[in-house]
């Protein structure tokens, strides 16, 4: 069978993660090169843009809040317009990092070396886009602290019942923990390039970010099991954030969002969507910086694998939904689904399950799944299929239990605006990413490297060993 | 502690149970132990047999989990190309070949028993208008023709992949290895699906007015859990029998703790978000669910289930000391076999007070006993006819090498 001789998945061992045998400085050198380059014309070009569009959401920003919510195309059933959507859409994108940083770390999945550090920034980018959406769409900007359990001498609380004030618990404390697993993980390639600065001032600042790690064996002890730790603490994580996005909607008694499966179904479209992103942002990234070696067709086929296993559980999820709603017996749940289908937003409803469920089948196909053009364009349908999954959910106001009051969803040019702006940040974030921070994990890619392995030269390998086991020494006696 | 340079690949002559051994005089005891048990449930659950039947669906749903856990656990092996497991693949396969018996012994409630169990559906009340709404799927003929495929399709997967794991016993041939990958991802696309047709029928239907989406989740999360607690009780067993007892090391006993660790917290999960949107939202058809569940009794159990499937193991399985310890890895996956019965147990019985006199009412039968003694012994005594019918262990096996000697790191 031709498939048996397959290189990249072997019948026997394991394919390299990392081509081209090589060496420690050779990974040092194509991972600080973009950020050590002296020719940014295009990553100028390219933050440009970016920080356009951000000032696109600053405008809208600030209009929204000199005129209030009427600017937006929120009407009476539908309360919750696009800033819910973009909230969920974006608090989505996230979980892929904290997928492949914490859960992947913990399955021992050591092809995620190659891309957890671009996924986690990911994360926190798209997070900070999440964020902006409840803040601003309170109306009275004013008293934005309420949401927030402050004591104040009015005795007001929130409402500890609402899953909105959970949200708040949940999306900051993810957003924290996100931030200092990404931190640990960047503190020892913040050293390496302290080390490489040639500059005084970019020296200080690398310096300072270190904590004046020296990569002594102790240090590496504590900082792995801070790692692990981290790791374990952000792996629930994974699974609570979304899941309380999804109680926003799921509490309620509104026929089509009152359903128990929200919750994993949330998570499995978060880590869906997430994973579709890593591709639209990898796949250009790593061709422009030369890291196709690091980041190869292997890593895109892993993702493109998940994508289809998240894919085919939302595809379930939406099964379940239309199963049980004709099942309940229940005129109302039935009428809604239908209505999804077939109503004033079914086309919306069939861009979200063409893009959601038929584009990740083609992912069954290992030419597929190999094909980096192919997989480009299949993760923009995925982004744009989550976030119509969104506003199809948000759209079951439109029409609710109360036929007079129905109406339809129209946004207007803000709406348009503010998402667009979103984007810009997002890109702004991320260009500056792309040019300060090492954006492949250097120390952990060092790891799965075969020479990282002490046994991989049979014979020669007394001394590693003895330093292995002193390394093992230490960690078992602190 | 550096077993990797000392261990070796198990030969077939070291993995096999020698020909007078005890385990291997085992599967005529259990298997007449079965019918006995069965047999005796039937008999002393009286004479409308409605109590026979409840305790017989709470047995075999629970030794259900067995045969469908084992299936995923395999599949996920061959479709993930997973090194650790491999050391314990063959103990997987030996649970997931019940599986065509469990189908067999599936067939006489889809055949007599759906009168006493699923009165409600079975024979509706023309005014019931939730349930005759409902006739399309909720009859026995549908019903009959579901578990047809779903035990088809398990007897046909489990066939499949225990054949052709023996197949690479003989010839380690690279191409079987490679075509038992292949039908990996079709296989959790047919068990995903089928396990959920199972849970929906067999179980939700139980209350047909009730319904809830993530119910088909709910039962894969206990049963996966379930499995990984038999699973390192049954390689414990091997060990003592004195097989594999360098090569299934604490890190294979901590990976596979890890596992059920994993899934207490899932199943935990999902059975929260079941219940608690359903009392936030608070609508009658749904909330009567839990109320059943909340009197006659049953609060306890229901407690109960709170403690002993999630409390109890989250905090005593998170160590990884506890793990790695034979004697407390096997309190804790026995620990989860009790939780997980009662888990079905909960689920199941309340229905049968319910159909009558629309309450529930606590009452443990002497039948329950007997019939998971019942089930469980003809379960296992295939278990430990295919245990001693092969090596306890895969041979020939690609990824071996990583099993062998494997350490968390």
């Amino acid at each position: 069978m031709a498939m048996v001789k397959d290189a990249l998945d072997p019948v026997h061992g394991r394919a390299p993660l990392i081509l081209g045998n090589p060496s420690y400085k050779d990974i040092t050198e194509a991972v600080a090169r973009p950020i050590e380059l002296s020719n940014y014309r295009g990553w100028w070009v390219g933050f440009l843009v970016s920080a356009s569009l951000l000032g696109v959401l600053l405008v809208s920003i600030g209009y929204l809040f000199w005129e209030g919510t009427g600017i937006w195309g929120v009407n009476n059933p539908v309360g919750w317009g696009w800033a819910i959507v973009n909230f969920v859409f974006w608090v989505g994108i996230g979980h892929a990092g904290t997928l492949i940083s914490a859960v992947l770390f913990l399955f021992r999945q050591r092809w995620r070396t190659s891309i957890n550090r671009f996924a986690e920034a990911m994360t926190i980018f798209a997070v900070i886009c999440a964020l902006i959406f409840p803040g601003i769409h309170v109306g009275r900007v004013w008293v934005v602290y309420y949401m927030f359990p402050v004591p104040n001498q009015m005795d007001m609380w929130p409402n500890f019942m609402s899953p909105l004030l959970w949200d708040v618990f949940a999306v900051s404390t993810y957003f924290t923990v996100s931030l200092l697993f990404w931190y640990v993980g960047l503190i020892p390639d913040f050293a390496t390039m302290r080390d490489r600065s040639v500059s005084k001032v970019r020296k200080l600042v690398y310096a300072i970010f270190a904590l004046g790690w020296r990569g002594s064996m102790r240090a590496w002890v504590n900082y792995e099991r801070a790692y692990a730790l981290l790791a374990a603490i952000a792996t629930p994580l994974v699974l609570s954030v979304h899941s309380v996005v999804s109680f926003d909607f799921a509490v309620s008694f509104l026929p089509g969002w009152h359903t128990t499966i929200f919750p994993p179904y949330f998570v499995a479209g978060a880590i869906f969507s997430g994973f579709a992103m890593v591709l639209t942002l990898a796949i250009p990234a790593r061709k422009i910086f030369k890291l196709e070696h690091i980041i190869n067709e292997k890593h895109l086929e892993n993702m493109a694998k998940v994508i289809l296993l998240t894919g085919s559980l939302v595809g379930y999820a939406y099964a379940m939904e239309f199963f049980v709603a004709w099942y309940s017996g229940n005129p109302y749940e039935q009428f809604t689904f239908i209505n999804r289908a077939t109503g004033s937003f079914g086309w919306a409803y069939w861009i979200m399950v063409t893009c959601n469920v038929i584009t990740p089948q083609f992912f069954w196909f290992k030419k597929l799944r190999r094909n980096v053009t192919v997989l480009f364009i299949l993760s923009i349908f995925v982004n744009i299929g989550m976030w119509f999954e969104r506003f199809v959910i948000t759209m079951s106001l439109s029409a609710d239990n109360l036929p007079s009051s129905w109406d339809y969803f129209k946004p207007t040019f803000w709406d348009i605006s503010t998402l667009v702006g979103s984007f810009g940040l997002f890109f702004t974030l991320f260009f500056l990413f792309l040019r300060w921070i090492p954006m492949v994990a250097i120390s952990e890619v060092k790891g799965v490297l075969p020479q990282a392995n002490p046994h991989s030269h049979h014979g020669s390998v007394s001394g590693e060993d003895a330093y292995v086991d002193s390394a093992k020494e230490v960690l078992a006696h602190g | 502690m550096s077993s990797h340079a000392h261990a070796h690949m198990p030969t077939a002559a070291e993995a096999t149970l020698d020909k007078g051994h005890v385990l291997r005089k085992l599967p005529v005891p259990l298997a007449v132990l079965g019918v006995a048990g069965i047999a005796l449930a039937f008999v002393t659950a009286g004479d409308d047999h409605t109590q026979f039947w409840f305790s017989y669906l709470t047995a075999y749903m629970f030794w259900l989990s067995a045969g469908l856990g084992a299936l995923f656990f395999v599949l996920i092996h061959h479709g993930t190309r997973a090194g650790w497991s491999a050391l314990v693949r063959r103990v997987a396969e030996n649970w997931m070949i019940t599986l065509p018996l469990l189908f067999l012994l599936g067939l006489p409630i889809v055949l007599g028993g759906l009168e006493s169990l699923y009165t409600p559906w079975v024979n509706p009340k023309p005014d019931d208008i939730m349930v005759v709404e409902k006739q399309a799927w909720l009859n026995p003929t549908s019903f009959l023709i579901a578990f047809l495929i779903c035990g088809g399709l398990w007897t046909a997967f489990s066939l499949y992949l225990y054949r052709g794991s023996r197949k690479q016993d003989a010839s380690g041939d690279p191409a079987i290895a490679d075509r038992l990958r292949w039908w990996a991802p079709l296989g959790y696309v047919t068990f995903g699906l089928t396990i959920t047709v199972a849970a929906v029928n067999f179980m939700m239907s139980l209350d047909p007015h009730w319904y809830s989406t993530i119910f088909g989740v709910y039962y894969f999360g206990g049963t996966f859990m379930f499995f990984m607690a038999i699973l390192s009780l049954s390689m414990m067993g091997i060990q003592r029998a004195g097989l594999l007892k360098e090569h299934v090391t604490a890190e294979h006993y901590q990976d596979i703790g890890k596992l059920a660790f994993a899934f207490v917290v899932f199943w935990s999960y999902i059975a929260f978000s079941q219940f608690m949107l359903i009392w936030y939202a608070n609508i009658p058809e749904e909330t009567l669910w839990f109320a059943h569940r909340a009197e006659g009794g049953w609060e306890w159990v229901t407690l109960l289930l709170a403690l002993l499937h999630f409390a109890v193991p989250f905090f005593f399985l998170m160590s990884r000391h506890i793990k790695r310890r034979k004697t407390t890895m096997a309190l804790g996956a026995i620990l989860l076999v009790v939780a997980h019965l009662i888990d079905m147990f909960w689920i199941i019985q309340p229905t049968m007070t319910q159909h009558v006199t629309g309450h529930s009412h606590f009452g443990l039968a002497l039948s329950d006993l007997l019939a998971v003694v019942g089930i469980g012994g003809l379960v296992c005594a295939v278990f430990f006819w295919r245990l001693g019918a092969a090596p306890v262990v895969v041979l020939n096996e690609p990824r071996m090498d990583e099993s062998v000697g494997f350490e968390n790191y």
